[in-house]
């Protein structure tokens, strides 16, 4: 039996999945990347393995993620995409007919617009983290409230409160003193959910046509109390499917099969034994000329596998030549 | 011999040829800082104010990489380029922002470059900075004459579809010998709008051109489209923009848009918390809306943003634009 793995790895969470033939989904693990992608990589890989039908075979892997092109090295990946595609492909997938898509990750938020299955346009929020997960996440610490109760809290409010929800720096100042007033902990967290979601439309929904039907996935599409947010906010039903956390490794699988059901060339992958192999990654300071660029090295069981980060491409030699 | 330092960023993309040519004629010698590096950039925001853009930012810095190398800085004050555009007023302030920046800085030469007109009063300028030097008349005349020249043929060799840095090498090459591209065999074809100091600098537009073309892609800059084809669109806006590179910015756009029709998309880059892109972000947005939905794509640049995050953004953009002429494709079939 032929399978499709995808690996989306994100600042916060590494995600696996499989696929069979027909695109049904064989396994899907949802892994903390704790700042050790390549650690994540690793793990997720053995843990599919454990997983995955005896007769599986891997017939193709793609990766997705801000760490796309180390997970691609690592794994040996045959194609290495975007996030925004990435997801668009699977958002497709699941409601044929969506039209747009909200992803809200651990740092960074996307939407996407899609018009008869081709995406029209997209956009992603700059350096500003305000509007996601690792927002609710530092304000759940805060009220000492664990992030899996946070959405069911915040369905109970019957009157939100209302917070700036503009810059996070604010928007904790702004928490602190309706906390500080005595108002009840599940208005303020349906505030939280609302300021988050305000700033998302504004900043980057800004301009967008948002038309439904409307998904809306990423790790932060798991509080019921944001999807309120939204369905209140746009006045329409939003879809979270039920795969939610893991799209973007979904549509990265079906890119996977997509991409190696035209080829006949045998995919790269090197086996779920992958997590056994030694793999180590250090950094030096190229002197070359005054922008000192940090070159990473990436070392397979000892051997220089891929280098990358310089400006100038001198020393991306070794990777051109492997994947070329 | 005196030398005479120009930063490589902001009017140098626009009149470098022109101030060079000029300067070495009334017998100075002219010293141009290196290209952006990180060094750069970090001096950059160390010396400038904290609410000014990275470009005003990248400034400082190259003044910075000058500063121990030259007798004079030039940072001539930018006021009017026309009768009817000016410059954007931190170009303006420019020579005292970076007068008070810091106190171990060589003399500037500063003098206020107001024209109705290059030809009607670019002799006086050249004129009042030849005699702040003692030249003679003669040299003036024949600086003024070279570099007005020199000009010329740059900004005809960048309507010819060349980028400031081959236009610049090629300024003395005849004609017949420079390479020019011929007509777009990309299969897809972008407008790059933005100000020639964002687009053309590799370090701060995270190499965006050049990424771009190892995609495969033909770009188009508002540098490359000649000045009597902005002009038609000079009449196209019922109010005009005041500012010099967001009127050019815009027409160039218009004209791809409306007239040259062989564009795929257009990604806007513009720098974070630039005023005037305020205006002009949107207005190109609406545009390409208005225009069958033509993908649009603004890149924000800032001291932060590091090649990674421009990079996805450009690989969805391509993405989508393959995707989309593979639908149309199907469709017209």
């Amino acid at each position: 039996m032929k399978g499709y793995l995808g690996i989306d790895v994100g600042s916060v969470s590494t995600n696996l999945v499989i696929i069979d033939e027909n695109d049904n989904l064989l396994t899907s693990h949802y892994l903390r990347t704790r700042g050790q992608p390549i650690r994540a990589v690793q793990e997720g890989i053995k843990k599919t393995g454990a997983d995955s039908p005896e007769n599986l075979e891997i017939a193709g892997v793609a990766t997705t993620g801000s760490a796309r092109r180390l997970a691609g090295v690592i794994a040996g990946a045959d194609t290495v995409k975007n996030e925004i595609t990435a997801h668009a492909v699977a958002a497709s997938h699941i409601v044929p007919d969506v039209q747009t898509v909200l992803e809200i990750g651990g740092q960074d938020s996307k939407i996407i617009i899609i018009r008869n299955g081709i995406v029209v346009d997209f956009a992603m929020n700059t350096v500003c983290a305000a509007g996601t997960g690792s927002f609710l996440d530092h304000q759940a610490a805060r009220l000492n409230v664990p992030i899996e109760e946070f959405g069911e809290l915040a369905l109970k409010s019957n009157n939100p409160v209302r917070i700036a929800g503009r810059c996070s720096v604010f928007a904790e100042s702004d928490m602190i003193h309706k906390q500080q007033t005595g108002h009840a902990l599940p208005d303020i967290i349906a505030g939280l959910s609302e300021a988050l979601v305000r700033n998302y439309l504004n900043n980057v929904g800004k301009g967008k046509e948002i038309l439904p039907p409307i998904v809306f996935q990423g790790g932060v599409a798991a509080n019921p109390g944001i999807k309120a947010s939204f369905e209140k906010a746009l006045e329409e039903k939003v879809t979270v499917p039920p795969h939610f956390d893991v799209m973007g490794a979904l549509g990265a699988a079906l890119i996977a099969k997509r991409l190696m059901s035209r080829s006949d060339k045998p995919t790269r992958f090197l086996g779920f034994e992958l997590s056994d192999f030694q793999y180590e990654a250090n950094s030096f300071e190229c002197e070359d000329c005054p922008n000192n660029c940090e070159i990473v090295n990436i070392l397979v069981g000892g051997e220089l596998h891929a280098r990358w980060g310089s400006r100038c491409g001198k020393w991306d030699q070794i990777e051109e030549k492997r994947t070329g | 011999m005196t030398k005479i330092g120009i930063p490589r960023t902001l009017s140098y993309y626009t009149f470098y040829p022109l101030w060079k040519t000029f300067l070495e004629e009334i017998g100075l010698e002219v010293i141009l800082s290196p290209p952006t590096n990180k060094k750069t950039l970090d001096l950059g925001v160390q010396e400038t104010v904290n609410d000014a853009c990275v470009p005003i930012k990248l400034y400082h810095g190259h003044v910075m990489a000058l500063k121990d190398k030259v007798d004079f800085l030039f940072i001539p004050r930018l006021v009017k380029a026309d009768d009817k555009n000016t410059f954007c007023p931190k170009f303006l302030g420019l020579p005292d922002m970076v007068r008070f920046s810091r106190e171990d800085l060589p003399p500037i030469i500063d003098p206020t470059f107001r024209m109705k007109s290059l030809r009607a009063s670019l002799f006086g300028f050249l004129y009042n900075i030849g005699r702040q030097f003692s030249a003679s008349k003669t040299s003036i005349i024949q600086g003024y004459l070279r570099a007005r020249k020199a000009h010329k043929k740059y900004h005809y060799l960048l309507n010819r579809g060349l980028f400031p840095s081959e236009a610049m090498e090629n300024l003395n090459s005849p004609l017949r010998e420079i390479d020019f591209p011929g007509p777009g065999k990309e299969e897809l074809t972008l407008a790059v709008i933005g100000y020639p100091y964002s687009i053309f600098d590799p370090y701060i537009s995270g190499n965006l051109l050049k990424n771009l073309q190892k995609m495969g892609i033909g770009i188009i800059t508002p540098e490359n489209i000649s000045s009597k084809d902005l002009k038609t669109f000079s009449r196209y806006l019922p109010q005009n923009f005041f500012w010099y590179y967001s009127n050019r910015a815009a027409w160039a756009a218009l004209h791809l848009i409306n007239k040259a029709k062989k564009i795929d998309g257009i990604i806007h880059v513009t720098a974070f918390g630039c005023g005037p892109d305020a205006m002009l972000n949107k207005l190109l947005e609406l545009e390409a809306k208005h225009h069958d939905q033509l993908p649009f794509l603004s890149i924000s640049i800032d001291e932060h943003s590091g090649e990674a995050g421009i990079l996805t953004r450009l690989e969805a953009f391509i993405d989508m634009l393959e995707h989309k002429k593979k639908a149309e494709g199907s469709k017209t079939a």
